[in-house]
């Protein structure tokens, strides 16, 4: 797991104090660059966890934004200015992120090299072929019988493709409860301090589920949105 | 340093504001009629000379063709944006506009930005007199929904006009700003902005914590090119019509009539804000007489569609926002067109709750602006404003298709880091092409930039440059590149699709030099150099004549001292020391004027009889 800037000693640009990539210097209380990778949980000073209490992280951001906005150093020189504009704009991206439980497991097997960005797999999970395949006719007839207009056959099979949005929806629901008790087992691995080969074994099963997660999620919009159309 | 103020920089009308020491509380500051609205009109005079605010709107009648108002819908836009409006406003758009747009008054020719330079300065102008002191920096109200290139395009007006423009802060937040002042609400508050020529939807949160309040928004929403201008054409092409078909006169020809019919039905539909109905009479050119009532139900039959069209981006923003209307627990109405009965009504109806309209609707923006400020200028606050970056920003990928980078909603400043490397070997530049708008395809967002990252030719992918897209407190864009190998930072010049470049406005300082005597700093010191020299020409002259023979060597050694310390503060340009060099010599110079008068007077009485005196 990547480390950050922790153990190494920084020194403060401005009084020499080492500052320990804080984001302000113990000794003069000015604020400090933010050390090149820093990452979103360390820059809360957060363990890399993933059951996300939402109420401590908003504290903890309001607590930031109000020591680290620009507002506090529009009167401060470029120099400081410049390193507010840094961490205030990466205090936001973190809170955006870490805030969103999905958006935090992908940041997390993103920075571990698990999970890359506009990557994930676009094929059917096997279990769901057969269902899949069988949604994919349905919507063919649809847009066929939209353009004959035979207005009994469009409602009946409206009604079919409403039933099937409603299984895979909450298919969607089931992957969430998978997705949360992986999270559960990732925390509690961390707190047991267990070695590279389990972690690595725990993300790859939770990228696999979000690959899954982010097929059906889209399956769920391309219904929703033909079944719109029709309105 | 000078002053610090508030710009609600309006479609319609423009303030000016700051925040009151001895009560905390904001302000608007009077123009020199006493009022606090600058109409947002600016005329060119016949010899060349900048007319703002009302002096400019009575010449909309007499002189449409100098004169420009709504200027704000240009505002970082192209040719190509604008075509529809310029079948209803009439600006007239010089045909040599390319990616900004450049509109004649009489004949000379002006960008949208340097229009609204000359409203700034002209607030600057009140500020000025008000405090009796320059005032160099401002805070300027944007509509949230603004995108980049308006955004800059404001920023640059304010350098036009010699302000330092210390932040851009979204029309509705401002208006939040100043009503917690006043209201100490907590809680879920829309904002609901509809004004002249904009419409923007906030929800925020207002939250109490040990350190203060600070006010979060969790989502925006609007339209740039939706206000009271709208429900004003929609009038007016109807009884354009109506007077086509009764008397067989195209009132669309005649510039100065339709100005006069605009003004009439605008003056009407401010009136049925409060009563049933109102008559609009026009006088047409050949001596006729136009005259039509219109009652309350009609406007509001004819206006309907338009606020209906508001009540989309409301829907957007509290989707956005995960809040049903029920859950929001202030409304608030800002903007002069929710003076319209039926708008408030529309909108009490979505949310089921009331509306506030405690504050002036025209005032609060600036009011807030004026917070911002005051935290700004102060340092030390207890309050916070975290605002969000209202459309989403992305960069061109393979195919056009957009892949988006820091989503729309995003407090702000955010950032993004992007790394990219070549696709094919010695690949000396990678472009990259800068978007802002939610759809998937490059030719549906709004372009704002475009650049060149450079790269030291060798095999495809070896070279890593690492682009940190970066938009600020005030929803502008920075981009910044480094060469993850070499760990060098990379200058970006990056070319704006719609505003001015930097050389661009460099010009128009250059050539703008004619309005620097406009600048209070500028006007004090040539009024005390003028003043300086008329001494100086006085004291010499009185010395080298009967003077000398008055004064005792250390007198004279005082005097002569005062005038050269006169003569080096001029050589300067501080105002405020040439004064009080004046002031010194002033006192130096004493004795001798007395003396002289003294003189004087005998020579007067040589020769008369005490009793005649």
């Amino acid at each position: 797991m990547p480390e950050t800037g922790a153990q190494i000693e920084w020194a403060c640009w401005n009084c020499r104090a080492a500052t320990r990539g804080g984001h302000f210097c113990a000794g003069c209380g000015k604020i400090q660059p933010l050390p090149a990778g820093t990452d979103y949980f360390a820059f809360f000073g957060l363990p890399q966890k993933l059951r996300a209490e939402p109420e401590a992280l908003e504290q903890h951001f309001h607590r930031l934004s109000w020591k680290l906005h620009p507002d506090n150093f529009a009167r401060a020189g470029e120099r400081e200015r410049e390193m507010s504009l840094e961490r205030s704009s990466q205090l936001n991206d973190a809170y955006r992120t870490l805030r969103d439980p999905v958006a935090r497991v992908e940041y997390l097997l993103g920075l571990a090299g698990v999970r890359k960005e506009g990557q994930s797999r676009q094929e059917a999970p096997p279990e769901l072929l057969e269902e899949v395949f069988e949604l994919n006719e349905w919507l063919d007839e649809l847009r066929t019988a939209r353009q004959g207009k035979e207005d009994g056959e469009l409602a009946e099979l409206k009604h079919r493709l409403a039933t099937a949005q409603r299984s895979f929806e909450s298919k969607l629901h089931d992957v969430d409860s998978e997705l949360e008790a992986a999270f559960e087992r990732w925390d509690a691995a961390l707190d047991a301090h267990a070695g590279e080969v389990q972690r690595a074994q725990l993300m790859a099963k939770m990228n696999e589920i979000l690959n899954r997660r982010s097929y059906i999620r889209n399956l769920v919009a391309g219904v929703q949105q033909e079944l719109a159309e029709g309105m | 340093m000078g002053r610090l103020v508030g710009i609600d920089l309006g479609t319609t009308n423009s303030l000016v504001a700051f925040v009151d020491p001895n009560t905390g509380a904001p302000r608007c500051i009077p123009g020199p009629g006493g009022e606090t609205l600058c109409p947002s009109i600016v005329s060119l005079d016949l010899d060349g000379k900048i007319l703002v605010g009302e002096a400019a709107r009575s010449r909309l009648l007499t002189h449409p063709g100098r004169t420009i108002y709504s200027v704000k819908r240009l505002m970082g836009r192209g040719v190509e944006d604008i075509r529809d409006e310029l079948k209803i406003f009439p600006f007239r758009v010089d045909p040599e506009s390319r990616n900004v747009i450049r509109v004649r008054l009489g004949e000379r020719v002006f960008t949208p930005p340097e229009i609204s330079a000359f409203i700034l300065r002209e607030l600057k102008s009140w500020a000025e007199e008000y405090f009796q002191e320059p005032v160099d920096r401002a805070v300027i109200t944007v509509p949230a929904y603004f995108n980049d290139a308006q955004r800059q395009a404001t920023r640059d007006a304010g350098r036009l006009a010699g302000l330092e423009v210390l932040r851009l802060v979204n029309e509705p937040t401002a208006a939040a700003l100043a009503y917690g002042l006043h209201e100490r609400q907590r809680g879920r508050v829309a904002v609901y902005d509809f004004g002249g020529g904009t419409f923007d939807i906030s929800i925020l949160k207002l939250i109490s914590t040990s350190e203060g309040d600070i006010y979060q928004v969790l989502s925006t929403n609007g339209d740039t090119h939706l206000g009271g201008d709208d429900l004003d054409n929609l009038l007016l092409a109807r009884l354009e019509q109506e007077i086509r078909e009764q008397t067989g006169f195209d009132i669309r020809a005649h510039a100065e009539a339709a100005q006069q019919l605009r003004k009439a039905l605008i003056a009407a539909k401010h009136e049925i804000s409060d009563a049933d109905h109102a008559t609009v009479q026009v006088s047409l050119p050949g001596g006729n007489a136009f005259t039509r009532v219109i009652t309350r139900g009609e406007l509001e039959t004819l206006i309907l569609p338009v606020i209906e069209r508001t009540l989309g981006p409301v829907r957007l923003a509290l989707a956005d926002a995960k809040l049903k209307p029920a859950e929001v627990d202030e409304v608030v109405l800002v903007g002069g067109s929710t003076r319209i009965p039926m708008v408030r009504r529309r909108v009490e109806e979505h949310f089921g709750s009331r509306a506030h309209v405690e504050l002036n609707p025209d005032e609060v923006v600036a009011l807030g602006a004026a917070v911002q400020a005051g935290i700004l200028a102060s340092g030390v606050t207890d309050m916070l404003l975290l605002d969000v970056t209202p459309l989403s920003l992305g960069i061109e990928t393979m195919g056009g298709v957009v892949a988006k980078i820091i989503p729309r909603n995003s407090t702000i400043p955010a950032s993004a880091q992007e790394l990219f490397t070549t696709g094919v070997e010695n690949q000396t530049g990678i472009d990259i092409h800068v978007l802002q708008g939610e759809r998937e395809l490059a030719g549906d967002c709004r372009s704002l930039a475009r650049f060149t990252l450079r790269v030291p030719p060798g095999p495809a992918g070896l070279a890593r440059v690492e682009v940190k897209f970066l938009i600020d407190a005030s929803g502008i864009l920075e981009v910044r590149a480094r060469d993850v190998r070499t760990g060098l930072e990379q200058a970006v010049g990056v070319q704006p699709s719609y505003g001015l470049g930097e050389a661009e406005i460099e010009k128009i300082l250059e050539e703008s030099i004619d309005f620097a005597e406009q600048d209070f700093a500028a006007r004090q010191l040539i009024e005390a150099r003028n003043e300086a020299e008329s001494i100086l020409h006085s004291t010499e002259k009185s010395l080298a004549g009967e003077g000398a023979a008055l004064l005792d060597p250390s007198e004279r050694r005082g005097v002569d001292a005062g005038v050269a310390a006169l003569r080096t503060a001029l050589a300067g340009t501080d105002y405020k020391a040439i004064r009080a060099r004046m002031d010194e010599l002033n006192q130096a110079t004493l004795p001798l004027a007395e003396r002289m008068i003294n003189r004087a007077m005998e020579t007067a009485l040589e020769g008369k009889r005490v009793d005649e005196v």
